[in-house]
């Protein structure tokens, strides 16, 4: 059996140093959609915008070099009509949550109860999802609109030229409309704070780090299914036992450091999956517990009503299925699918915007008025 | 010399992004008393991005805001230019 031990301490690292610098930045991505709708707010989409750019360059830049086993990165699939629609409902998902799967978790670390019911809301979501799973894997091959994983491959060109045009997008971006890409006025004031662009180049590193020593870019949802697994294992076995979707494999790839295959699914067991995952996600809540920490800001606050706990748990179930049904969450999507152009991210992104909307008209509408009112002192 | 009334907001431990719109909607609603200096705005929170977004959004309307670090969290104090 393959020792883990080198993959779990490399995913720790990168979980520790992500979440410290998500935490010092507060780099939500569920803000980035939102409040784009929601206050017209261009920081953290542009921030986003360079760290896709970015992580575009910088994988490109490895595999010319050599230093990336598989090319496109491994575990992104055709892109079909179940990656838009997982990307609404994700969308819808992460505003009522009030963070998406990482940002829960960060949050978690700097003490916010509130992310709790978001954790509990994933692994509801997913351990659903694996009662659907039959028709909906039907849904996606038949939906499945092209043969290429990539638009490079889809188009025959070679990858490269996708990244100049990004960058040339981009840099236009910057070109046009500088005030979006500039620190907020005033964040040196901020002990600790980091402008959402700077945490975007570092996290563009560190998933750059995470592919060539890992082959993968960050992701944690199948986590979440695997906590459903070990429930539902425990709690209704037989059924657990006739469950198709926790007996599959999701991931098969070629470890960098090893030369050797790592693989994993669903399912309960402690597998290559798990190796990668469970670690990160020890690493983000605990390096966003030390960020916080070492400001003197770790807190436990209780400030939440029944309605934006039920928000946040209903918010964190929509999370589960939809990344599930996508399948992958918006940080292997976003931070690791854009940038190789992958089919499935696009349709993601394609999704997450009217999702990202509607959860705000909901969030508004359902979610907070009566809590405006309950919030002056 | 008038007193200045303080309009206080917690927001501690709610869902993003209460902090945001709650004291926008608070400076909506006051921000011709808060620019004449008769009312400041306090707010406690948590939410270290409102740190930033709170004071861009009020210097836009002609106001400015504090940020000072509590035990915690942190307090944002809205006021008139002259005030702060």
């Amino acid at each position: 059996m393959f020792d883990f031990t080198l993959v779990m301490l490399i995913s720790l690292g990168l979980g520790l140093l992500a979440g410290g610098v998500m935490h010092r930045a507060d780099f939500c991505m569920t803000a980035t959609f939102r409040d784009l709708f929601l206050f017209r707010s261009t920081t953290l989409p542009a921030a986003l915008l360079v760290l896709v750019t970015v992580s575009a360059v910088l994988f490109e830049g490895l595999h010319l070099a050599g230093a990336l086993v598989q090319f496109p990165l491994p575990a992104y699939g055709l892109p079909s009509l179940a990656s838009l629609c997982g990307g609404i409902l994700f969308g819808i998902g992460m505003v009522l949550a009030g963070g998406c799967v990482v940002g829960i978790l960060y949050r978690l670390g700097a003490g916010a109860r509130l992310s709790l019911w978001g954790l509990a809301g994933l692994i509801a979501g997913s351990a659903l999802y694996a009662e659907i799973h039959p028709l909906w894997s039907t849904f996606a091959k038949t939906t499945t609109f092209a043969a290429a994983v990539t638009l490079p491959q889809w188009s025959g060109l070679p990858p490269w030229i996708f990244v100049l045009a990004l960058v040339a997008v981009t840099g236009l971006t910057i070109w046009r409309y500088p005030a979006a890409f500039v620190p907020p006025v005033g964040w040196r004031a901020v002990a600790g704070y980091i402008p959402p662009v700077y945490a975007a180049l570092a996290l563009a590193g560190i998933g750059a780090l995470s592919v060539v020593l890992l082959g993968v870019p960050m992701g944690v949802t199948t986590s979440y299914a695997k906590v459903a697994a070990v429930l539902e294992q425990a709690l209704l076995s037989e059924h657990f036992a006739a469950t198709e979707f926790f007996q599959g494999q999701t991931l098969d790839l070629t470890l960098p450091l090893a030369a050797q295959p790592l693989r994993g699914g669903p399912g309960p067991d402690f597998d290559g999956i798990a190796a990668i995952q469970y670690p990160l996600i020890i690493g983000i809540v605990l390096g966003a517990a030390l960020s916080a920490w070492h400001l003197g800001e770790w807190h436990g606050h209780e400030g939440a009503t029944r309605r934006q706990q039920f928000s946040v748990l209903c918010g964190g179930f929509l999370m589960g299925l939809a990344s599930r049904m996508t399948p992958g969450c918006n940080v292997w999507h976003l931070w690791g699918g854009l940038p190789i152009f992958a089919g499935q991210s696009i349709l993601f992104l394609l999704g997450i915007l009217p999702g990202a909307w509607f959860g705000g008209r909901l969030l508004l509408r359902w979610v907070l008025p009566d809590d405006h009112q309950g919030g002056r002192r | 010399m008038n007193k200045v009334r303080v309009e206080r907001i917690d927001v501690q431990g709610q869902v993003c992004p209460s902090t945001l719109l709650l004291t926008l909607r608070e400076v909506n609603r006051l921000q011709e008393e808060i620019r004449s200096g008769a009312v400041q705005i306090e707010v406690r929170t948590d939410n270290r991005h409102a740190t930033v977004t709170i004071p861009g959004a009020v210097k836009s309307m002609g106001m400015t805001a504090r940020v000072h670090k509590e035990e915690n969290g942190y307090l944002i104090q809205i006021g008139a230019e002259k005030v702060q």
